[in-house]
């Protein structure tokens, strides 16, 4: 019953769109379906550009999280090296501060680094991921010391070990991490907002949302559309990937 | 030449001294096993010659050259592990090879070792599964083919058969020991199960509490024991250690002519020399009784002292009878009862 409600809001975004105005808000069964609203949707703002940011921006968080993430938990899994425990512990402190409350002064970092209103700039506070650093050290960890031992034997070098023992192993991980940070970053409204002030580095979510702004009239199947269109990629992504999406929740236990 | 030698070795963690004076020789082409209780000492001593550990003091040296401080890949080295470490995400060829590919050996050399390798140990229709789709014995074959398809004579084997079951671990260390001998390898072999040691070994090597109790041929550890641990560990089932107190002396003493005790010492004699007596010997009651087909065990006790003897077939007794035991004098071991070590003493001549 929970989940009947939760869909409700989805279902009516459905409905609203693929129908005439005039059936937005009225209910009723064989009413003509119609593309139209997304024809006049996609002309009214600059959508294409706006899929396209998000799209980059996505990409861009995902490849550079796996990249550092993976670097920085290999080091906590495998090396013991002078302050180690402390390094990790502010790792996990980051955890535990949500990046809105950094707003202000990360508005300001940017600026001065003189990236502001670019998809870059909402992607750096998010790169270094204390979650992904976390999930892959434990995964990294769960990983036998004599696979380790039998490559260093076959002459395996430490960044080889990484790349060919560690990382194939933690596959699971990866995609779970992966889903996590593409439906959280594809959503992420406040951040974006505030970093940016032109089409050129818009996601979707901001705007859909200056799109749907009541000044020029609440026209619900317009903005229905827009938002089936944006929440689109996303919701075919997870249906093609729900079986591993939820496989690799699994499995990541029982290894 | 890949003779193995260490040189005063001395290993510790912290303030735990793991082993002391650690000094052997493994000859080129020689299956050396070391052998002991576990925790003894005997994986890590292994570690330190494969590159894994780094010993406190002293050196290792293979094939003459001193390599304390190489890491493992330096060492011309190969290795089988307990838990064959196997990588799941591979399968059985790019198992074997994946040293091979980590060592940029060309391609054409690889296939052609991968194909030698699969077809000496029979791995040759199962070189697309994954490791998860074997057995034990597969595994371990495949664990063996990832040390031979390297082509360097030294093989470290840590235990590699524990985890199979007692029929299965016949058949292979059998094929081991073939294995060995047909690519001349020096192996050096660790296990804790004697039998193991006993038949397969050239030379053993008992370790006990990080120090070498003793170093020789199968038969050297048999016969002549050169401390009470050794003649207790080598040998099934073990050699019975008494003390001399007074039922056993009664029976000895006119085997023996040992000069009155100025050191403590201890009696060694295999349950297989003793022999059931009709009229001498030392008096004992039967306790147990272990029917084995060939033999029998017979676990008798005497005042406060346990003795075990084994009877071909069927014994003839049952818990409860009291016997007489004795044994040729030829048969006994005395060892220092303070720090356990062989003594020699002259038996008198006298047929029992």
């Amino acid at each position: 019953m929970l989940g009947a409600l939760w869909l409700l809001p989805v279902i009516f975004a459905f409905w609203s769109a693929f129908h005439p105005a005039e059936f937005s808000t009225h209910f009723e069964l064989f009413a003509p379906l119609t593309t139209d609203n997304f024809v006049r949707a996609w002309s009214h703002a600059p959508f294409p550009r706006y899929l396209f940011n998000t799209f980059i921006l996505v990409t861009l968080i995902l490849a550079a999280q796996f990249i550092l993430c993976t670097l920085a938990a290999y080091g906590f899994a495998r090396f013991n090296f002078f302050g180690k425990n402390i390094v990790f512990a502010l790792v996990l402190l980051q955890l535990m501060i949500m990046p809105e409350v950094l707003l202000v002064e990360n508005y300001r970092t940017i600026s001065r680094l003189g990236l502001l209103d670019t998809i870059s700039a909402i992607g750096l506070p998010y790169m270094a991921s204390a979650f992904g650093i976390f999930l892959l050290r434990q995964s990294f960890k769960t990983i036998p010391k004599e696979l380790v031992e039998a490559a260093q034997v076959e002459g395996v070098s430490s960044v080889g070990i990484l790349w060919k023992v560690y990382v194939p192993l933690a596959r699971s991980t990866y995609i779970a991490y992966g889903l996590v940070s593409v439906s959280y970053h594809w959503n992420n409204f406040l951040w974006p907002l505030v970093i940016t002030s032109s089409v050129n580095s818009r996601p979707l979510t901001v705007g859909l949302a200056i799109f749907g702004a009541p000044e020029s009239g609440v026209d619900w199947s317009i903005i229905t559309a827009a938002t089936v269109m944006t929440m689109a990629p996303l919701l075919v992504a997870f249906i093609l990937f729900q079986r591993q999406f939820v496989q690799s929740f699994m499995h990541s236990g029982i290894k | 030449m890949s003779t193995i030698i260490l040189k005063n070795i001395y290993k510790s963690w912290g303030t735990t001294q793991v082993l002391t004076k650690i000094n052997f020789k493994c000859e080129n082409g020689e299956l050396l096993v070391l052998l002991g209780p576990s925790g003894c000492g005997k994986s890590t001593t292994l570690r330190l010659i494969a590159g894994l550990e780094t010993p406190t003091s002293g050196i290792v040296e293979i094939g003459g050259k001193d390599v304390s401080n190489l890491p493992p890949v330096k060492r011309n080295i190969s290795m089988v592990f307990q838990n064959y470490a196997l990588f799941p995400h591979l399968n059985v060829a790019e198992n074997i090879i994946f040293g091979l590919k980590a060592r940029k050996v060309p391609k054409k050399e690889q296939k052609k070792r991968l194909e030698d390798t699969a077809a000496l140990l029979g791995l040759s229709d199962l070189l697309k599964r994954k490791p998860a789709q074997l057995s034990g014995g597969q595994r371990q074959r495949v664990a063996l083919g990832r040390s031979i398809v390297a082509q360097v004579s030294v093989c470290l084997m840590d235990e590699p058969l524990s985890n199979l079951d007692a029929k299965l671990r016949q058949e292979m260390r059998q094929e081991i020991r073939s294995l060995q001998q047909r690519l001349k390898m020096t192996m050096i072999y660790v296990t804790h199960d004697q039998v193991e040691a006993m038949t397969i070994a050239d030379r053993i090597i008992l370790i006990k509490n990080g120090v070498i109790e003793q170093h020789g041929t199968p038969e050297d550890l048999y016969n002549q024991p050169a401390t009470a641990f050794t003649g207790s560990f080598i040998g099934n089932p073990p050699m019975n250690i008494l003390t001399p107190d007074s039922p056993v002396m009664a029976a000895c003493s006119s085997l023996l002519s040992i000069k009155e005790a100025t050191t403590p010492y201890l009696l060694g004699v295999r349950p297989e020399n003793i022999r059931i007596s009709e009229d001498s010997g030392i008096k004992v009651m039967v306790e147990a009784i272990e029917y084995l087909g060939a033999d029998t065990l017979i676990v008798c006790r005497s005042a406060k002292q346990i003795i075990t003897l084994t009877v071909k077939g069927k014994a003839g007794v049952s818990t409860g009878d009291h016997l007489r035991l004795n044994w040729k004098p030829e048969h006994i071991h005395l060892f220092d009862a303070k720090d356990g070590r062989r003594m020699e003493a002259l038996p008198k001549d006298i047929t029992s």
